[in-house]
């Protein structure tokens, strides 16, 4: 047994590193983990629902099974941007008592912000806005206190007997600042395991010049195929169409009305997926299925070129074909929305550009693969189109059959709205490279990627951006090495 | 002592068959096939159809991976340095696959970009082998518009690009017209005499034989003969020889009771008007016995002549009496 797995091991040679290096970077994501649940209370809401409240005549008591002087680092979301949660005469009655923030308005919580961290409420003695915002991963330090307060229901004169959460502005931090940390270990170690990994393929470079060579050829077939002429053309048009639209839409007073440059660069992208998408399965739908035809495979095979080589020569090739003008369409896109509406910020507007090109190459990897284990011609358009179709116009109906498996009411009004359908659509879109790329986008409108998607946090969904390519070109090279084994 | 260029160790290849990705069938292309080629032959590859040859041409120029056994290239598996390997082979498929839309010049830098040549070299080298194979006049023209011939001369020019040390040819002339043919079998002598070792398999048998000097015949997957075409045909000359008989009243009576006779065969009967010419193969101790079985049937023999045993011949012998490759 052990020395059969020895064996297993060392036909590895090459990948040993990188195997070692993912190793590694789990036991760092479980210390990661370990190093939350050890020092932060991870689930505050839980510590919020623990608080006893009884009420007596003309007294009530709000009490917690903690003692008053305890400090906790409490660690979770933001469920509301603190800026709609700082109180002032405008946003408060003064004496009135608030079931849910488990207080009395005075004024005294004039320039304070009442977070509601996951469900849980705590006081903050400051303004927090435009300091932190909504979906956002925080940790709050903060202090059980006491004090005791009065106020008048069904004309009676009551006194609060309050125990709360209290932190102050400084002891609030973004939880990134320490996933940081975490984060850029990992890339390192993965980075030295993958350059070890890399540096014990034979020919390395010898093969990166071959994909190279490869790819600029793929490319300028491609670019001179009549299918791509019509296809860049006509995505051009329609990205740019929509640029335009999405920024006049940010003046206007309609049901389809843009909230901001942000949220235009978001539903761009979704269109861009949408025209995009199609053009990558169109280009690469025939690619090795045809060229086996054609027996240019068989010539290309007899060349000191590996298989991994091609596929990735190809899908490079292929992905500059679509990945070229559909970039140039996207800025022009982006030009014609901010001439007509709002600026996106800069670093969703870079991400929108460069992860297109991540969706690109994963759409035509992903179509690779069909193209390859397709047994005719027809197959693989049908299967093309039927991707595209899945990824670009059906999935939400995928996302209500699985709601409604789950035992989610989808026929009941606003259900969208409903944080457990929210959480399944969230997470299902993990596995649609279209929503992928849209979410990241949506990601780099914020300041840190703790941010939480609905239960799908930040960097799950760049973790996901990263490997929907990864996954699929290792599928292409592993059925195009199947299929021409024979 | 002559030193193997090529060498096959009992080569096993299945071909499967999937649906939705699971293997349902599996067929034996290669059976333990092996197989020496030496520096400096030309070695003709024969078998029948779906004997194994291409397959074994797919493994050697890995376009398939074998299942088991070994490929050797002057000594080195080929699968352990598959590029420093592959440089030196060149290889002419039967269906050649060329991109239309490209011409020669273009075609050639292409492939010549998978080996390790700078521009200079890839111009130089193109330039003289369409010289050499008579393409220069159509260099500029696009690959699509030209005859199988040309395509066949153009793979060919590929295949020789980057200088390999064994050309390997899977059916070089089918499709090919006489005066093509006819040209291919003088550049590979050509440049078989510069010390290039060539592999071609072929159906053309005349031409395996007047080309090659080394013969291999392959059947079911497995490598049933291999020596120089001399050595073969001596060999099946000591064990059935070939002759012509110049007879008359030899009718189908005669012809079933020669035929039942072990190691006798009747390969043709010709009518000459007043005689028939009848070709079989025998060995040589029976031709007593047969001349008295005509005679005493009542035929006429007028002459008896010994016929050279063709490739043809050995092949038929070898693979059972299908030669229809």
């Amino acid at each position: 047994m052990i020395s059969r797995r020895l064996n297993q091991w060392n036909n590895l040679k090459t990948w040993q590193p990188l195997i070692v290096a993912i190793s590694l970077v789990m036991v760092v994501a479980i210390l990661h983990k370990a190093h939350w649940e050890l020092t932060t209370e991870t689930n505050p809401v839980e510590t919020w629902k623990g608080k006893t409240i009884t009420k007596g005549d003309n007294e009530t008591n709000i009490n917690f099974p903690e003692n008053v002087g305890d400090s906790f680092t409490f660690k979770g979301i933001l469920m509301t941007s603190p800026k709609f949660e700082v109180y002032n005469n405008d946003s408060i009655v003064l004496g009135e008592y608030s079931k849910d923030e488990a207080l009395v308005y005075d004024e005294d919580l004039y320039g304070k912000t009442i977070i509601n961290l996951s469900g849980m409420r705590i006081l903050v003695n400051g303004d927090l806005s435009g300091k932190f915002f909504e979906s956002e991963v925080i940790t709050v330090k903060a202090y059980l206190i006491e004090n005791t307060s009065y106020y008048t229901e069904n004309e009676q004169n009551i006194t609060l007997n309050r125990e709360g959460w209290e932190a102050m502005p400084e002891d609030i931090h973004l939880a990134s600042d320490t996933d940081y940390y975490f984060f850029t270990s990992e890339l390192i170690i993965l980075a030295i395991g993958s350059y070890y990994s890399f540096s014990r393929i034979q020919n390395l470079r010898t093969q990166l010049r071959f994909a190279k060579h490869l790819a600029l050829f793929e490319f300028g077939r491609g670019l001179k195929a009549p299918r791509m002429i019509v296809l860049g053309s006509f995505f051009t048009i329609f990205i740019v169409g929509i640029g335009w639209l999405l920024g006049d839409l940010q003046n206007s007073a309609s049901v389809f009305a843009v909230t901001s440059g942000n949220d235009g660069i978001l539903r761009l992208s979704y269109f861009s997926f949408f025209v995009v998408s199609l053009a990558a399965i169109a280009v690469s739908v025939d690619t090795i299925h045809k060229e086996r035809q054609s027996n240019t495979l068989n010539m290309l095979l007899a060349r000191p070129i590996n298989r991994e080589t091609i596929v990735l020569g190809k899908a490079i090739g292929l992905t500059m074909v679509v990945g070229i003008p559909a970039f140039i369409a996207q800025v022009l896109g982006l030009y014609f929305m901010t001439i007509a509406g709002e600026m996106p910020t800069i670093g969703c507007m870079i991400t929108f550009l460069i992860f297109g090109q991540v969706m690109i190459f994963t759409m035509v990897t992903f179509q690779l693969c069909l193209a390859i284990s397709a047994k005719n011609g027809a197959d693989v358009v049908i299967y093309g189109l039927g991707a595209w179709l899945l990824f670009s116009v059906v999935w939400t109906l995928l996302v209500y059959a699985v709601s409604f498996v789950i035992g989610i009411d989808v026929s009941a009004q606003n259900f969208e709205n409903d944080p457990e359908y929210q959480a399944i659509a969230s997470r299902l879109a993990l596995f649609n490279p279209g929503f992928v790329y849209q979410m990241a986008v949506g990601l780099f409108t914020h300041r840190t990627i703790s941010i939480d998607f609905e239960g799908v946090p930040g960097w799950l969904l760049l973790l996901s951006l990263v490997l929907w390519p990864l996954i699929c070109l290792r599928i292409a090279t592993w059925l195009f090495k199947r299929e021409m084994r024979g | 002592m002559a030193n193997s260029l090529l060498e096959l160790d009992k080569v096993q290849k299945d071909y499967r068959i999937r649906s939705f990705g699971r293997v349902i069938r599996t067929t034996k292309a290669l059976d333990k096939l092996s197989l020496k080629v030496e520096k400096g032959q030309i070695f003709g590859f024969l078998g029948p159809n779906g004997a194994g040859k291409t397959t074994t041409i797919k493994c050697i120029t890995g376009i398939l991976k074998s299942d088991t056994g070994s490929i050797k290239i002057e000594g080195e598996n080929i699968e352990d340095n598959s590029f420093e390997n592959k440089n030196k082979i060149g290889f002419l498929p039967e269906q050649i696959g060329l991109y239309g839309n490209l011409n020669c010049f273009e075609t050639l830098a292409f492939y010549a970009g998978f080996y390790n040549l700078d521009t200079e070299t890839i111009e130089e080298r193109s330039l003289e082998l369409l010289k050499v194979l008579g393409l220069e006049k159509d260099s500029k023209r696009n690959v699509g518009e030209f005859s199988l011939g040309m395509k066949k001369r153009l793979a060919l020019a590929i295949a020789l690009l980057h200088k390999p040390q064994i050309l390997i040819l899977d059916e070089p002339t089918s499709g090919l017209d006489p005066r093509g043919v006819k040209a291919l079998r003088s550049v590979l002598r050509d440049l078989n005499q510069k010390g290039l070792t060539i592999l071609l398999s072929s159906h053309v048998l005349s031409e395996v034989q007047e080309i090659c000097t080394h013969v291999g015949i392959i059947n079911d997957g497995k490598l049933i003969r291999q020596e120089s075409i001399q050595e073969i045909r001596e060999k099946v000359r000591k064990t059935a020889i070939k002759l012509s008989l110049r007879v008359k009243n030899f009718d189908k009576e005669s012809s079933h009771e020669i035929t039942k006779k072990k190691g006798i065969s009747i390969i043709e009967v010709n009518d000459l008007g007043k005689h028939q010419q009848i070709i079989l193969t025998l060995k040589e101790k029976q031709i007593p016995w047969i001349t008295d079985k005509l005679v005493s049937k009542g035929v006429q023999i007028f002459s008896i002549e010994p016929q050279d045993t063709s490739l043809e011949d050995v092949f038929m012998t070898e693979t059972g009496g299908n030669s229809d490759d």
